[in-house]
């Protein structure tokens, strides 16, 4: 990964930390916060694996599990909230 | 299949081995906070009420700790990869300064809880609050011992440290910063 990638991706990471928690200030109680808030965190998660992790050059594989394993963590929390 | 294909499924960056732990911890977690959210149907007011009662200021600039720590350490192995052992020395110390950061922040935080009384046992929210975090800070405690081991490494060797370990420290540095990102929306934002 070049450095002016893994640049690109930090800074993407903090804006949308900082976007989580500004939709959980100012749209607390509505129905639809914990769906923002878990869909943004989980592209917060694919930018770590793929970006920082190298997981973008690793085998399908490898990229696959991991948005399963995203998709389904997700799926559940959601589910069961 | 070819046999790039094979090589590559059976080495991704940091090696099947750390990469079985990385997926064992985090269903682990997963698991844990999917408990988690169950548990809040059976009591949403108690998960509400106690989720205010956690300062989310902490938790955002842990977040921010945590992602700048894990920039630093991939631009660490950027730079070994670049033979650069210098600069990657540095970006490792960086790296390390953002644990410590936020093992601070942490401490500090639970040092409040404790005063206030919200312990373990205060109600269902805190025992996962404090199981959860507990366990996530032992991690980033022994990703700092890992990462220290190999500065030392790296200062003794230079440019002719191992990658592979390099490379796996720091994937389970990074798996730190995914347990977090696991953590803090359901801890800290959800409820």
């Amino acid at each position: 990964m070049t450095k002016k990638n893994l640049l690109s991706t930090w800074i993407l990471l903090i804006a949308l930390t900082l976007l989580v928690v500004f939709f959980s200030l100012f749209f607390d109680g509505e129905n639809y916060l914990a769906t923002i808030i878990l869909l943004i965190s989980a592209l917060k998660f694919l930018a770590i694996s793929f970006y920082f992790m190298e997981m973008k050059k690793a085998h399908v594989f490898w990229k696959t599990t991991i948005i399963v394993f995203l998709l389904l963590f997700i799926g559940i929390v959601l589910i069961i909230s | 299949m070819n046999k790039n294909l094979v090589k590559n499924m059976y080495y991704p960056p940091g090696g099947i081995l750390m990469w079985i732990v990385i997926f064992l911890e985090l269903i682990t977690f997963g698991m844990a906070l999917v408990a988690m959210a169950a548990y809040s149907k059976d009591e949403p007011e108690v998960f509400h009420n106690s989720r205010l009662l956690l300062n989310t200021t902490y938790g955002t600039i842990n977040t921010l700790f945590l992602i700048t720590s894990g920039f630093f350490m991939a631009l660490s192995v950027r730079y070994l990869k670049d033979g650069n052992a210098k600069k990657s020395s540095l970006y490792l110390k960086l790296t390390m300064l953002g644990g410590l950061l936020f093992l601070i922040l942490k401490t500090i935080e639970y040092n409040a809880k404790i005063d206030a009384g919200l312990t373990l046992e205060y109600n269902t929210f805190f025992s996962f609050y404090w199981m959860l975090t507990l366990f996530h800070v032992i991690h980033v405690l022994v990703g700092l011992v890992i990462l220290t081991i190999v500065y030392f490494d790296l200062k003794k060797k230079k440019e002719q440290t191992n990658l592979d370990d390099f490379e796996a420290s720091a994937a389970f540095w990074h798996m730190c910063d995914l347990i977090w990102l696991l953590l803090f929306p359901i801890i800290y934002l959800i409820f």
